[in-house]
């Protein structure tokens, strides 16, 4: 018994931090309604971004924190105006939105083979001053940067969902994902949303390689690992929903911990598809998927 | 002769290689020189090993026409004679072919790939030319009742069969008493190969096996396994690992304190340079299984190193220290057949007992063939991840002949 609450606590504490990597593939998805294939390389670029950061700087994982996320944002927001926007402007001729998928495809590519260029393909970790460190919580022991993790997923989501609700720029985020001709009629500028919106997802995808980077490593295909598993959880969730992000992500972590205690680990894999499958077969939108979900 | 009658049964369709058959053997001898054919993979994808092979000969063959040759030959030197397989076992038989047509090659040498290995032996087994494998590991390569192969590098299995040698060992060594074993390795080929022989040894050996866990090596978290570790309690946990999960047990271990008293790895992402680098202070105490270390202590191993860093810019390697041994094996076995006669080599092959010598630079005790061509006396290296001047390093531990001077295994790693 202590070991499938220890296992509970575990998946928890990942499924929070799977989760966190879904957030920015559905906000993404929810704005634009592109599935972003270069998800898994964003993530890894604020992996390697906080990796660099720690190793170069020595700075506490927590400071990087507040500043690997503002630095992807700019990336991600110019990624989309310059690489993307062109795409999309081109309605007339091009077969909208599976050429964005393509384009966002050419994007992953890119961006891993330009880090296996500058990096090298080897494994990467760094020791921070959160790494390898716990706490017992009386008969558990919680990992420090899992649980750091865990909070900082629940809080993003959090700040995330009351940022959509509450702010003029959220406001016209949702907009534009309801209906985006009526906005850009309202006087929402649709590209200029966009634009924030890939931002904000990749700055997510930093935060999640700020909280995964104490305790994992990092290498350029990093994020194919969590790529797939964040689709499933989005599709799970409900495309473009923010707590149904969160809660596939814990459903996923749980799934894999618990289900792992009394079988085989390599048979979680199987019965995470196969619930995924379940889910898809009863409810086709997943668990929170509405058209309008903010 | 015996290749005499061989090579004239295949002169029905190859005129010309009797008649060069005929002529080579009293050309060589006015010659002095001993033609050894290497087959080894000097491109593609195994090229880094092929290469490493390739330097060691060259420098065991070195010492030894320095050393004045083959005195029974009257001072006959050693030549080699090199074919690329490019990892292909196509090519790789072809080139044994070649060898031995064209270049008259007096014995061979190779693959290191066992799917080259495997069938170029076969080809040099049907012209009855002896063939020294310094390494190839598939079982199978001196299982099929061949004359004229000889392996000089411990076989797939002994890797298995090695773990359970050096805990028994250390058991006896310390008074240690190990009775839970746990078994916990990624799940493709290789590990659970080693698995399925762990557990007829756990068996055998009187273990307690409280898991039997497999894992993919692509997992983004491995807490789930190790959670099922620390419930287990076990005294040994056995290891398959590739690089990346290799890291991620260490340090999950580490956090979720995990401490059994030993933990026992399989080489692959335990020997990766990567592992140590990643997991730092986390990895201490942990063996690992290797085929050659820096450290052995036998008394040639330090001085061959020396030299062989020196001349070619990085550690003697698992692959090129048995191609080194290899060469002073062929030396000894010439020497004693004081002929360059095939059938004699081979005789004397089987009859070699090499024991001491500059060539003895492996952990274990001696090169000595048993009838199926296997060396009997090889073993694999068991290295403990030690703190030596505050860094840790991977030190030899077993055999205990071959351990590093004055250091004292930590076993039980944890108490």
């Amino acid at each position: 018994m202590t070991a499938v609450i220890q296992a509970a606590l575990n998946g928890a504490m990942m499924g929070a931090m799977y989760g966190l990597t879904a957030l920015g593939l559905t906000l993404i998805f929810g704005v634009m309604k592109v599935v972003n294939f270069a998800h898994g390389s964003l993530l890894m670029v604020g992996m390697f971004s906080a990796y660099w950061l720690i190793r170069l700087t020595g700075i506490h994982p927590y400071l990087a924190l507040v500043i690997v996320p503002p630095v992807l944002f700019v990336f991600g927001y110019y990624l989309q105006n310059v690489v993307i926007k062109p795409v999309f402007k081109a309605e007339g001729q091009v077969r909208e939105p599976l050429t964005v998928i393509i384009v966002t495809t050419g994007v992953w590519y890119v961006l891993d083979n330009l880090a296996l260029m500058l990096f090298g393909a080897e494994y990467r970790t760094v020791r921070t001053a959160i790494s390898n460190k716990s706490f017992a919580l009386g008969e558990f022991i919680i990992s420090i940067p899992k649980f750091s993790g865990f909070v900082v997923a629940i809080a993003t989501a959090i700040g995330l969902a009351l940022f959509m609700r509450k702010t003029k720029t959220g406001k016209a985020l949702r907009a534009t994902s309801l209906d985006r001709e009526a906005a850009n009629l309202m006087g929402i500028d649709q590209y200029r949303i966009y634009n924030i919106a890939f931002g904000l997802g990749t700055a997510i995808a930093g935060i999640a390689g700020c909280v995964l980077i104490p305790f994992y490593y990092v290498y350029p295909s990093v994020g194919v690992v969590f790529d797939i598993r964040a689709f499933i959880i989005v599709v799970l969730g409900g495309l473009g929903s923010i707590p149904g992000a969160l809660l596939g992500g814990l459903v996923i972590g749980l799934i894999e911990s618990v289900f792992s205690q009394f079988m085989a680990s390599t048979w979680t894999e199987a019965i995470i598809y196969a619930i995924f499958l379940i889910i898809l077969f009863v409810k086709p939108s997943g668990f929170f998927g509405h058209k309008q979900d903010w | 002769m015996k290749n005499g009658s061989i090579t004239t049964i295949l002169a029905g369709c190859m005129g010309m290689a009797l008649s060069a058959a005929l002529f080579a053997a009293p050309a060589l001898a006015a010659d002095k020189t001993v033609k050894i054919g290497n087959v080894e993979p000097l491109s593609g994808p195994s090229a880094s090993v092929g290469v490493q092979g390739k330097q060691a000969r060259e420098m065991a063959i070195e010492e030894i026409n320095a050393a004045g040759g083959i005195k029974s030959l009257g001072g006959a030197k050693l030549e080699l004679v090199y074919a690329d397989s490019k990892s292909d076992p196509t090519v790789g038989v072809t080139e044994t072919e070649r060898l031995i047509n064209t270049e008259k090659v007096n014995l061979l040498t190779g693959c290191w790939n066992s799917a080259v290995t495997y069938p170029a032996t076969q080809v040099a087994e049907r012209y009855g030319i002896p063939f020294v494998v310094p390494v190839a590991v598939r079982d199978t390569i001196t299982e099929r009742g061949f004359k004229n192969v000889f392996r000089i590098a411990a076989k797939d299995s002994w890797w298995v069969r090695d773990q359970f040698r050096f805990l028994k060992d250390m058991q006896d060594e310390t008074g240690v008493k190990l009775q839970r074993i746990a078994f916990v390795f990624e799940n493709g080929d290789w590990g659970t190969g080693f698995a399925e022989k762990w557990r007829e040894l756990a068996k055998k050996d009187g273990y307690e096996i409280v898991l039997d866990e497999p894992y993919p090596s692509t997992a983004t978290d491995l807490t789930p396994v190790v959670t099922k570790l620390k419930a287990a309690k076990p005294d040994v946990v056995m290891l398959v690992s590739n690089a990346a999960d290799a890291i991620l047990l260490t340090n999950t271990m580490a956090e979720m304190q995990v401490k059994p008293k030993v933990v026992l790895a399989s080489g692959g992402g335990h020997a990766d340079p990567k592992f140590l680098e990643n997991t730092d202070t986390n990895a201490l105490g942990i063996f690992d299984e290797v085929e050659w270390n820096t450290d052995v202590n036998k008394p040639a191993a330090k001085p061959a190193n020396e030299k062989f860093k020196k001349k070619y810019g990085y550690d003697l390697t698992g692959e090129s220290v048995d191609a080194y041994v290899a060469m002073y094996v062929i030396a000894d076995a010439l020497e004693r057949a004081a002929s360059t006669d095939p059938a004699k080599i081979r005789e004397a092959l089987a009859a070699t007992n090499l024991t001491t010598g500059p060539g003895m630079i492996v952990s274990y005790d001696g090169v000595q063939f048993d009838e199926t061509g296997q060396n009997k006396n090889a073993g694999i290296v068991i290295v403990q991840v030690a703190n030596v001047d505050g860094k840790p390093e991977r030190v030899t531990v077993w055999p205990k002949t071959a351990r590093r001077a004055g250091y004292v295994p930590a076993f039980p790693a944890n108490k």
